[in-house]
């Protein structure tokens, strides 16, 4: 990057916010999503908004790629910065601005983390549900712009569901207002639900209206035990069919049982072919009356049933299902961990191409995941470093994805597209969404400047 | 002949490639980082860090010794790899990685200094500790009851806790024998028990003589070589882990060696066991650890003031909960834990390296102690004990920083 546009970055927001030498800008050559590195040209940690704003125009101008970042966990690649440009870190901006318990909602900036906004939201007696996998470290602006999910999903919904109103800016560095606080709303375009999984591409946002739920008075978690995985997956749509909707329905297979075992020592059967973590909540009687339907479903099915004496029970048998990626991660030194979900009625014969696809390429794919929500988790253990595997690995990939598309699902439930599902994108959503999408996309930010690359565009 | 080096440093980066591709990149070190929490970049937390050596050996930077300063500040505080999901051993990363780094990037010669005298030499430091003592009060003033705030420039800003004009090691060095012997242990008190907190040290020898405990006592102490580690100097570190575990192991007849600082205990211990691949022949454990798991002492609680306690980051994590129910059942009437369980932002040489830095990461929890009213923090480590005595005076709080030993002690001096 040329000398004079460094100094403009180091004067709007001082040479102390500004990196440009390589052992600074290698530092986001990356985030969570196994790809091949590249460093940005700059690294910028704006303060305030109207540093924002000043930044953006200054890279539209210029035709930099401007990449916003809060924690880099995403998990499709989506932070990272593929043709060099600007990564603006908004890990500066932490504030909860408000928690209003009479009218139900929360004021937050972009940059807060997830779990510090779940804390002080239940320190004040009320729910912010969406709770995904990383919310102690991932930052509300990426869940908005992932529209990330979490465990509580099936029951509670995912971050679309909470999304009232948003602040962001556009393309040339204009502060732009969406939605707000009453319930309904129907002023003009729905720009919340615009910014919904956007991937940064449409605009850069900075603050955000998050609408809170009175948190449920009684749950009952169970752990189901089975000997067959297709009767285990089974259990999920019969469940789903009798008209019961649990907080959480979690499946793990055997092999991920057996390496979360490995670990952790909590006590899980290891023998057990697949087991089921099922937790319904709200009103006492109603809590009692849905475990009793839930376990006749599981024990028609062959399901051995557990029920989580207290808290700390409960708390160990989440901490399975929470430990599950990184005890696979433990394995192999590369993970592809994909979100291939489907409608939840074909979740018995989703779980069977999955072990026949490993089968057929010589695979070790550990799967868990948000089986209530037809969302699962395949996730391939392999090593980069190993070429031909590598090549399998793909082809695995591939192959995934079109029985996904098959059973009439779809490629990612809440990880987003980012450059990790590019290329598959189309055969999901067809040409002429992709059109549309770029329609959208260029009319708003005809340089491209925002995020490019993503979703191909 | 400089490429040849620049070669082999990346060759020697490269071996540790098995344990930096453990690292999936999930992020999670951030949550628990305390200059992550402070700085928000992703130099400053595990992963960058991880990233930038991985950087060098795959080819995308080429200065080696660009990325120094980013694996220099670090506390050390070993968060990171507790709560690392896929476990990986980012303490051992980090200090090879700089000691292999030192060949291309010199030591300061302060630091060099350090090393040489306090770690080589320490009959000489042993001896000097009169004129330390004495230099500290004149060269002073004094903030509060055993606490100093140097003259000179450099020091200025500190409140440090006085060096003893005599140290614990000259006093209590040889066997201390208990009245009724029913066992013998080591006491191995480190620098800062030996020069700073002798109190602390006379505390454990007696009440452990007074339950029966035998106690030898290094004549000299020599320094636990972690500071060497953080310096870059694996070599020297190894030195000092194997001078101490040779005179631990010569010593035919203790069941156990007591620690009261949990970064010595982990610089011979845990780290020490990696680097040296070697083990001293007997358990080594905490003091109060020592009390409440193998003495099995119940006592009464006497501290009567509003009391908190700060976990070191080093202390072993599967004894948070019991350090916790010690305090309250055996030490403290009125007792409640920290909401705040972050670093002390201490770190040894991180405080003299990067002082300004390390004294805003403990923000939080003196602002916490501050609400909360707290008067007495309890901690069991003294390099905590130090960090956390400067930063409070410097909030205006008289809250007494102690080690729980202090109170048990109180407790058998008195009549009766
Ligand atoms: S927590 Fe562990 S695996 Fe995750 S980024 Fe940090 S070092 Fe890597
Ligand atoms: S050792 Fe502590 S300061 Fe250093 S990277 Fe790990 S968590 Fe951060």
């Amino acid at each position: 990057m040329q000398k004079v546009l460094i100094e403009e970055f180091e004067r709007i927001v001082g040479k102390q916010n500004c990196f440009s030498e390589i052992e600074d800008t290698m530092a986001y050559s990356y985030d969570a999503f196994p790809e091949e590195p590249k460093a940005p040209d700059i690294v910028v940690k704006p303060n305030d908004y109207e540093q924002i704003g000043q930044i953006i125009k200054l890279c539209n101008e210029n035709s930099i790629p401007l990449i916003v970042r809060g924690s880099g966990t995403n998990l499709s690649g989506g932070t990272l910065p593929v043709s060099g440009g600007c990564v603006m870190l908004m890990t500066g901006f932490n504030k909860i601005l408000d928690i209003n318990t009479d009218d139900l909602y929360a004021i937050v900036q972009a940059g807060v983390v997830t779990q510090k906004l779940a804390d002080a939201v239940a320190k004040k007696g009320l729910l912010y549900p969406p709770d995904p996998a990383s919310l102690k470290v991932s930052t509300l602006g990426g869940n908005v712009a992932e529209n990330s999910g979490g465990l509580r999903a099936l029951k509670y919904g995912v971050t679309s569901h909470y999304l009232m109103g948003v602040k962001f800016f556009d393309n040339e560095g204009n502060l732009i207002k969406g939605g707000g606080k009453p319930v309904k709303l129907v002023t003009g375009y729905n720009l919340p639900g615009l910014m919904l999984s956007s991937e940064g591409t449409l605009g850069v946002m900075v603050e955000f209206i998050l609408k809170l739920v009175p948190p449920p008075q009684s749950r009952k978690t169970l752990l189901v035990v089975y000997d067959d995985l297709i009767k285990a997956s089974q259990t999920v749509s019969d469940i789903i069919s009798s008209k019961i909707v649990p907080a959480t329905l979690e499946i793990l297979d055997n092999f991920t049982i057996q390496t979360v075992e490995k670990y952790h020592h909590l006590g899980l059967p290891t023998s057990a072919q697949a087991i089921l973590l099922i937790e319904v909540d709200g009103h006492e009687a109603a809590v009692e009356d849905e475990y009793k339907k839930v376990a006749d479903i599981c024990k028609s099915l062959g399901g051995q049933i557990y029920i989580a004496k207290d808290d700390l029970e409960r708390d160990s048998l989440w901490q399975a299902r929470r430990d599950a990626l990184s005890s696979l991660a433990r394995l192999n030194p590369t993970l592809i961990l994909e979100d291939a979900t489907v409608p939840r009625s074909k979740v018995p014969a989703m779980m069977q191409a999955i072990s026949e696809i490993a089968k057929k390429y010589n695979l070790l794919i550990g799967t868990f995941g948000h089986a209530g929500d037809g969302n699962l988790h395949p996730t391939i253990l392999t090593d980069k470093r190993n070429k031909e595997e590598m090549k399998r690995v793909e082809k695995a990939i591939d192959e995934i994805f079109e029985i996904t598309l098959k059973l009439e699902g779809t490629l990612s439930g809440e990880h987003g597209i980012g450059i990790a599902k590019a290329k598959y994108l189309e055969s999901e959503v067809g040409q002429s969404t992709i059109a549309f999408m770029k329609k959208l996309k260029f009319g708003l930010d005809p340089g491209n400047i925002l995020n490019p690359h993503k979703m191909s565009l | 002949m400089k490429d040849n080096k620049v070669d082999e440093i990346v060759k020697e980066l490269k071996e540790l490639e098995p344990l930096i591709m453990q690292c999936s990149k999930c992020g999670t070190c951030q949550s628990v980082c305390p200059i992550y929490d402070k700085d928000l970049i992703e130099t400053s937390v595990a992963r960058g860090k991880l990233a930038l050596i991985e950087a060098i050996y795959e080819g995308r930077i080429e200065e080696a010794q660009r990325i120094f300063k980013h694996l220099d500040y670090c506390v050390m505080c070993t968060r990171c790899k507790q709560y690392c999901p896929s476990g990986v051993s980012t303490d051992e990363i980090f200090l090879r990685a700089k000691s292999i780094l030192r060949k291309i990037k010199e030591l300061p010669n302060w630091q060099k200094a350090v090393l040489k005298i306090i770690m080589q030499k320490p009959t000489l430091v042993a001896k000097t500790a009169p004129l330390m003592h004495i230099g500290l009060k004149f060269g002073s003033k004094q903030v509060k009851e055993d606490v100093f705030k140097p003259l000179f420039k450099e020091f200025s800003q500190r409140n440090i806790v006085s060096i003893k004009s005599r140290p614990f090691t000259s006093k209590y060095g040889g066997l201390n024998k208990a009245k009724e012997e029913k066992m013998r242990v080591i006491f191995y008190p480190g620098c800062a028990i030996t020069y700073i907190y002798t109190n602390w040290g006379e505390a454990i020898v007696e009440v452990l003589n007074y339950y029966g405990v035998s106690v030898y006592v290094p004549k000299t102490n020599k320094c636990c070589g972690i500071p060497a580690a953080t310096m870059g100097d694996l070599d020297l570190y190894k030195q000092m882990v194997n001078k101490n575990l040779d005179w631990f192991d010569s010593i035919e007849d203790a069941s156990y060696i007591i620690t009261a600082c949990p970064t010595c205990q982990y610089g011979l211990n845990d780290m020490g066991q990696k680097i040296t691949k070697r083990k001293a022949k007997v358990p080594m454990m905490d003091i109060v650890v020592f009390l409440k798991e193998v003495l099995s002492i119940n006592i009464e609680p006497q501290e009567e003031e509003k009391s908190t306690l700060h976990i070191p980051c080093h202390y072993e994590r599967e004894k948070d909960n019991m350090l916790k129910e010690f305090m309250s059942k055996n030490i403290a009437k009125d007792f409640s834990s920290l909401e705040n369980q972050s670093c002390c932002g201490f770190g040894g040489t991180f405080n003299i390296k990067y002082y300004k830095d390390s004294g805003e990461i403990p923000k939080s929890k003196t602002q916490e102690i501050k609400e909360k009213g707290f008067k007495k923090l309890f901690t069991p480590c003294p390099g905590c004990a130090m960090q956390l005595s400067d930063v409070l005076i410097k909030e205006n709080l008289d809250t007494k920083v102690m080690h729980p030993i202090e109170v048990i002690y109180e407790g058998i001096k008195k009549p009766g």
